[in-house]
């Protein structure tokens, strides 16, 4: 490693220790502001996880019933089973007719 | 000559959403953020102060309870509609939706009246955080039962023109999804507003 990389690191390192107490703090003016304990910014901090949890609840929900009515929906496309060993059978015969072209198994 | 194994080409199927039930979808989403918005508001106040304040009127629990029950009763009806409408029944579709509208009457009816009698105890938009709050979140949540309870109006009376049929009901659809929406708004309030 350089000398260079290693300042680099090092420094890095030393950011994100310093910043680990301020990771845990909501904004720079509520950190002011309130206390640890205070009930103000614990009412901010539960209101904050309500309000970001709120867009991916709605878009999974959303998502789960496009999931359900495609997973209902009578004309939906299926994969075409083909059993291996009736085809291998099949493929291994001769034709009987001339011309004849295919089968599906 | 080689044999081959030809899949079947695959059939054209309709889209598993409608245009019409993905256009719900949007606006329901869409409803669902500005009541997150307004739970979040109400977080705030409910968590960082003493609640309810000891000067104001306690919230009417009893009468509130029997009247959510009357408004998730509505849901019964209207999923009544939903059958009568596929079976091309139009009387029963027209009573079904009928009812539901009378029911959504009802809860709206009695929440006036339980206004009426929280204003005149001194609870008022502009006393404390406490009225601000309740009347801003159950106030939004009534405006949109009051609008889907017009919309069932409408609804019923061109169901009694009959203008639905089992094979187009596309309107009559949003008008229920619109309503069991509305119905779930007032699962997630009631117990927030009045019982939290």
């Amino acid at each position: 490693m350089t000398h260079a990389r290693r300042s680099l690191a090092l420094t890095a390192f030393l950011l994100l220790g310093a910043a680990s107490r301020a990771l845990a703090q909501s904004c720079a003016m509520c950190g002011a502001s309130f206390g640890p304990n205070d009930p103000t910014s614990r009412a901010f901090s539960w209101s904050i996880l309500f309000l970001m949890a709120a867009p991916y609840t709605i878009v999974a929900t959303v998502a789960g019933f496009m999931f359900y009515m495609h997973r209902r929906s009578p004309g939906r496309r299926r994969a075409t089973i083909i059993d291996l060993a009736r085809a291998a059978r099949l493929l291994r015969r001769p034709a009987t007719a001339r011309g004849h072209q295919g089968e599906t198994p | 000559m080689p044999r081959r194994i030809v899949s079947p080409p695959p059939a054209l199927a309709a889209p598993p959403v409608s245009n019409t039930r993905l256009a719900m979808v949007v606006v329901i989403a869409g409803e669902s953020m500005l009541f997150a918005g307004l739970i979040g508001m109400f977080l705030v106040f409910r968590l960082s102060r003493p609640w309810p304040p000891a000067d104001l009127p306690r919230l009417p629990l009893g009468m509130t309870f029997l009247n959510t029950l009357v408004l998730f009763a509505s849901a019964v009806p209207m999923s009544r509609a939903l059958g009568a409408v596929r079976r091309d029944d139009r009387p029963t579709l027209v009573r079904a939706l009928g009812l539901t509208a009378l029911l959504g009457t009802t809860f709206l009816s009695v929440q006036g009246l339980e206004w009426v009698r929280l204003v005149r105890h001194g609870l008022t938009l502009g006393s404390s955080m406490y009225g601000a709050t309740f009347y801003v979140l159950i106030g939004c949540h009534g405006v949109h039962l009051l609008i889907a309870v017009l919309w069932l109006a409408v609804t019923a009376i061109l169901a009694a023109r009959g203008l639905f049929r089992a094979a187009r009901h596309a309107a009559l659809e949003m008008c229920a999804i619109y309503w069991y929406f509305v119905c779930a708004l007032w699962v997630v309030l009631f117990p927030l507003v009045y019982l939290y």
